[in-house]
């Protein structure tokens, strides 16, 4: 299987939508065998460069290579190799699964009937309710199993975990690195960034229509911000608030809270030998989480977009 | 015709089934209950005389003419405007639901997103909407040649068929119509409301436009003129009848799957 080095080139992508501009000038380079991680919050332009990736969207400006292809004229060909989870989720109200998924085979080069059933399974889905009667999390994994039962060697993913519970979110990780393991390469958008850190290798950070930040998962996490909160059994020490990586540090009493920026360690090795009760680090909220990332880009200034739509 | 077209072709057969037996059975119910007031009005030569004594125009308008002959009773009651204008109407609803409104429903989205190119995946839907009038046709002949046979009323098959094809026709041109609309635009509204008032004026222009001398000329632009003007239920129906409505819905059909393969798709 010959796979192009680089199985996604975007450069200098924008996408306006009259004088709204969803996507302000996107670079990013997807490497053969990753999985990728595209995040950002809600309407930062997640979808609106998917769907110019796909071609359902042509893009105002820039360039994107998809396979080493043109996606505005080798559509059809690179879709052969591409499969996809849409972000907003509408399939056939009157189909079952089982209909559904045989058509969307047909369209393709078939799927094999034991990986279905096998995929179905795993996700416990059943194939043969009308998907009228299924909930959103059901649907879901309809769109998902459409992607995971073709063998394309890029699969896109926008948002593809929404409405699954917790466990079949495992699951669905669980599936994305198997398809790494077997050569191919993961596109994969989200709003939480624990689940691309799980799985991802590198990622990009999306905010308001332009990447904010591009690296590995570990490098872009340096960059994050964690609020902490810490209670004590006699008065917090002060001290704490100078520590390296402490921003906006509160002490009430017994309790300190602060946003911890980059490596946890300072704090950790700063808390040594003290009366502790307890510790909570929350996993941040993307908006809080790269605050910092928003606020260094002058293109973050809150102007909102539509590019979610 | 390989599996893919075959696929995409089927997609669209299965989801209009329901509308396209709603309104296939519904027309034939018409029909059948149509012809079933014949017998009671042949033989009531009073009834024909009151629209005897309507103004011409009002015949004309309605197309009255000759109520107690067998064609003038069907034209009256059925061909001269209820089924032209309800296959008028199915033809853009039955186009607009598989095009415009999949498309902005975000269902037509997974089905773009596999190995087909655009222009098929339109195709498709628009050939299994002129397949699904066809059938509507097939069902509307049926009932007509047999409540005909069963109520007695005499008129030639040859003359219902000519005349139930270029309704079907009829219906071809406005789903082109709604074709084209949807694929420029991908809006279900507006493909509606260019098709229903592309088919209301078409009729009106048959219609009334001949009340009016300086009008009148411009009754020849309407497709329900080039369907219905040759009175295919009295006489023999000329073919370029046939190919003033079935070329514009291939061309409308072809320019709009253009259209729709140009233009950015709409999201859900």
């Amino acid at each position: 299987m010959a796979i192009a080095p680089e199985p996604l080139v975007v450069e200098g992508l924008v996408k306006s939508y009259g004088s709204v501009r969803a996507v302000r000038g996107i670079d990013l380079s997807v490497r053969a065998g990753e999985v990728f991680g595209f995040v950002g919050p809600n309407g930062a332009g997640k979808s609106t460069t998917i769907r110019c990736i796909l071609d359902l969207l042509r893009p105002s400006a820039g360039s994107i290579r998809v396979l080493g292809r043109d996606p505005r004229h080798d559509g059809a060909e690179i879709r052969e190799r591409v499969a996809y989870v849409p972000g907003e989720l509408r399939l056939p109200e009157r189909l079952t699964p089982r209909q559904f998924l045989a058509s969307i085979g047909r369209l393709r080069s078939g799927f094999d009937r034991g990986r279905v059933e096998e995929l179905a399974e795993r996700f416990k889905l059943d194939l043969d309710r009308r998907i009228r009667s299924l909930s959103s999390g059901n649907r879901r994994k309809v769109s998902v199993l459409s992607a995971f039962l073709t063998d394309a060697d890029l699969l896109i993913l926008d948002e593809p975990t929404g409405g699954l519970d917790p466990l079949m979110q495992h699951e669905f990780l669980r599936l994305v690195r198997e398809r790494r393991a077997a050569g191919a390469t993961v596109f994969l958008s989200s709003h939480i960034l624990s689940e691309v850190q799980s799985v991802a290798d590198r990622m990009a950070v999306l905010r308001a229509g332009k990447i904010v930040a591009q690296g590995t998962v570990a490098q872009i996490r340096g960059r994050a911000r964690q609020r902490v909160e810490i209670w004590f059994e006699t008065d917090a020490p002060s001290y704490l608030a100078t520590l390296a990586g402490i921003g906006e540090p509160e002490i009430d009493g017994r309790r300190f809270s602060a946003v911890l920026i980059g490596s946890a360690r300072p704090l950790i090795d700063g808390l040594a030998g003290q009366p502790i009760t307890s510790i909570l680090i929350n996993e941040p909220d993307l908006e809080e989480a790269f605050l910092g990332l928003y606020e260094d880009d002058p293109a973050g200034d809150g102007d909102s977009t539509e590019a979610d739509r | 015709m390989t599996s893919r077209a075959w696929e995409l072709l089927t997609v669209p057969l299965r989801a209009a089934r329901r509308a396209g037996l709603v309104w296939g059975i519904s027309l034939g119910i018409l029909i059948v209950l149509t012809v079933a007031f014949w017998p009671p009005f042949r033989d009531q030569p009073e009834l024909a005389d009151i629209v005897e004594g309507m103004p011409e125009p009002l015949i004309e308008a309605f197309g009255l003419a000759d109520f107690n002959s067998p064609e003038g009773f069907l034209r009256g009651n059925l061909y001269a405007v209820l089924v032209p204008l309800l296959l008028a109407v199915a033809g853009v609803l039955l186009m607009s639901g598989q095009t415009a409104s999949e498309e902005d429903s975000g269902r037509m989205e997974l089905y773009l997103a596999q190995p087909v190119t655009r222009g098929s995946v339109f195709v498709g839907r628009a050939v299994g909407v002129g397949v699904w009038l066809v059938v509507i046709g097939l069902i509307m002949l049926g009932a007509q040649l047999g409540s005909n046979a069963l109520f007695d009323l005499e008129i030639g098959t040859d003359r219902i068929a000519a005349t139930i094809a270029l309704c079907v026709l009829l219906g071809a041109f406005h789903a082109g119509l709604a074709a084209f609309v949807a694929g420029a635009t991908g809006r279900p509204g507006l493909v509606l409301a260019i098709g229903l008032a592309v088919a209301v004026a078409g009729y009106v222009a048959i219609a009334l436009f001949p009340i009016s001398e300086v009008l009148e000329p411009w009754r020849h632009a309407s497709p329900w003129d080039w369907a219905l003007g040759g009175d295919p239920l009295g006489s023999a129906t000329e073919w370029w009848r046939y190919v003033a409505l079935g070329a514009p819905a291939l061309v409308l059909t072809a320019v709009g799957t253009w259209a729709f393969s140009q233009r950015d798709v709409s999201a859900a």
